[in-house]
């Protein structure tokens, strides 16, 4: 192949890899709003399915990536994925949106409770990893853990529902009883869409993820760790930095971390269902504890700035992203 | 909010005046962004909008004032258009508003002040607020 076949092949993956990121992120968007509206005929409560779609949202991206690398013989792709879009979450999605808005202000309550979850499920994947390969009985534990954070979440909403007095239960019996006949076909088509969208795009992203890692030399894990990582954490930014520069401290701070405890336990738990997901020494002596350090880091800007994450916090943050990046490409890798 | 309320009161002194407190609720979000995360910020931000202008309401009831008439006014759209359209619209004498960012807020953020500065249909005070 001539160095022009090379460059035509290139120049078309990164096409294949930008164009399957928009899908993904909007088929991942129709997704959820649909499964939300047909679960809102069904009679689910507006809390549940409100809780729910933002905690997972989000993360759909990393989770389709994680899941079709790992099925597709890529799980270091997969696993790359989900550590370095936490790492990014934190270190530059927040620094980011604390460095562009000036304060994101935290909720100290429901912030102790996403922190001590993302730690907590930092430490479990190390423990995990410690042991080798990620297999089927380390998957049932992350499962069932994120079941019970997602309680936690539901029921911390309930409670803030309660104390606003929304009778939402009043709320839900009319809206049953005028939704149940409208669950229409367009709904559940536009699910299925968004759900095929996902699934598509997800494998055009891995296909032309790993392609142009063979391509130019670079492993798996790396272009994982930062191009996937940073695509599929798109909707993330997105959402962090508009509502941190509007001054919803609540929903930056909170779609970060919600995202990150889903990621891990979800986005590679769910996969080693299927199949023991590998671990990369490199990903258990560096990657997983820079994760850990970054989500320290975060706590302790935030209690040294008086509950807000501010500028100086966010700078420094960008500049650990700017530093694990520069070490994990040349130093270590 | 305080600020402007102060000012605004010191400008009626023994007039009859009627004054609209206008909230104007930002819908831009950048591409790309889920639809229910829209949803939530829009809601979010009308329910913020709502305090505040109740919080300035509370301002104008007194006995002192009862020759003032307020007006709560929320919108949604681009606040600087919003607030051009609705001066024009209800033929305002002075547009009251805040302003005080510092220069690196205002190169990140944007400042609607100065928007509405440069389109005013009217006078308009700029009354620096403290953040």
């Amino acid at each position: 192949m001539s160095v022009g076949d090379i460059l035509i092949e290139i120049i078309f993956l990164i096409g294949a890899l930008i164009v399957s990121l928009i899908i993904v992120i909007k088929s991942a968007d129709v997704f959820v709003d649909n499964i939300v509206e047909i679960g809102s005929a069904m009679g689910i409560s507006q809390i549940i399915l409100g809780v729910t779609a933002s905690a997972i949202g989000t993360s759909l991206p990393e989770f389709g990536s994680a899941m079709i690398a790992s099925l597709s013989g890529s799980a270091e792709l997969g696993v790359g994925t989900v550590i370095g879009s936490n790492i990014w979450n934190i270190a530059g999605i927040l620094g980011i949106s604390a460095t562009v808005a000036g304060v994101i202000a935290t909720d100290s309550k429901g912030l102790k409770r996403d922190a001590l979850a993302v730690l907590g499920t930092g430490f479990i994947l190390i423990f995990f990893m410690l042991f080798g390969d990620i297999d089927w009985k380390a998957s049932i534990v992350m499962i069932a853990l994120y079941l019970v954070y997602l309680w936690m979440l539901i029921k911390a909403q309930k409670d803030y529902a309660k104390e606003t007095n929304e009778d939402s239960d009043d709320k839900d019996k009319k809206t049953k009883i005028s939704k149940l006949e409208s669950i229409n076909k367009k709904q559940a088509a536009l699910a299925l869409l968004g759900l095929g969208g996902l699934i598509v795009g997800c494998r055009i992203l891995v296909y032309s993820g790993t392609e142009l890692a063979a391509i130019a030399g670079i492993p798996e894990m790396i272009m994982g760790l930062f191009t996937l990582a940073i695509g599929t954490s798109i909707p993330e930014l997105v959402v962090t930095l508009s509502s941190a520069m509007k001054g919803l401290h609540e929903l930056s701070i909170g779609t970060v971390l919600g995202s990150n405890t889903f990621n891990i336990l979800i986005g590679i738990g769910v996969p080693a269902l299927f199949m023991a997901i590998p671990v990369e020494p490199l990903s258990l002596s560096f990657d997983a504890p820079v994760m850990i350090f970054v989500t320290l880091l975060l706590i302790g800007l935030i209690k040294a700035g008086g509950n807000k994450l501010n500028r100086v916090g966010g700078l420094i943050l960008l500049a650990t992203y700017i530093t694990y990046a520069v070490l994990r490409l040349y130093v270590l890798a | 909010m305080d600020e402007l309320a102060e000012h605004t009161l010191e400008m009626a002194q023994g007039k009859q005046l009627e004054v609209i407190g206008l909230y104007v609720v930002d819908t831009s979000v950048p591409f790309l962004t889920p639809a229910n995360v829209k949803k939530l910020m829009k809601e979010e931000l009308a329910q913020r909008g709502e305090e505040i202008l109740d919080d300035l309401a509370q301002k104008f009831n007194k006995p002192s004032t009862y020759m003032i008439n307020l007006k709560k006014v929320i919108v949604e759209g681009d606040p600087s258009e919003k607030i051009v359209e609705l001066a024009a619209q209800e033929e305002v004498d002075i547009i009251v508003m805040g302003t005080g960012k510092s220069i690196v807020d205002k190169h990140l953020l944007g400042s609607v002040s100065e928007k509405v500065v440069h389109s005013t249909p009217c006078s308009i005070m700029l009354v620096k607020t403290v953040n």
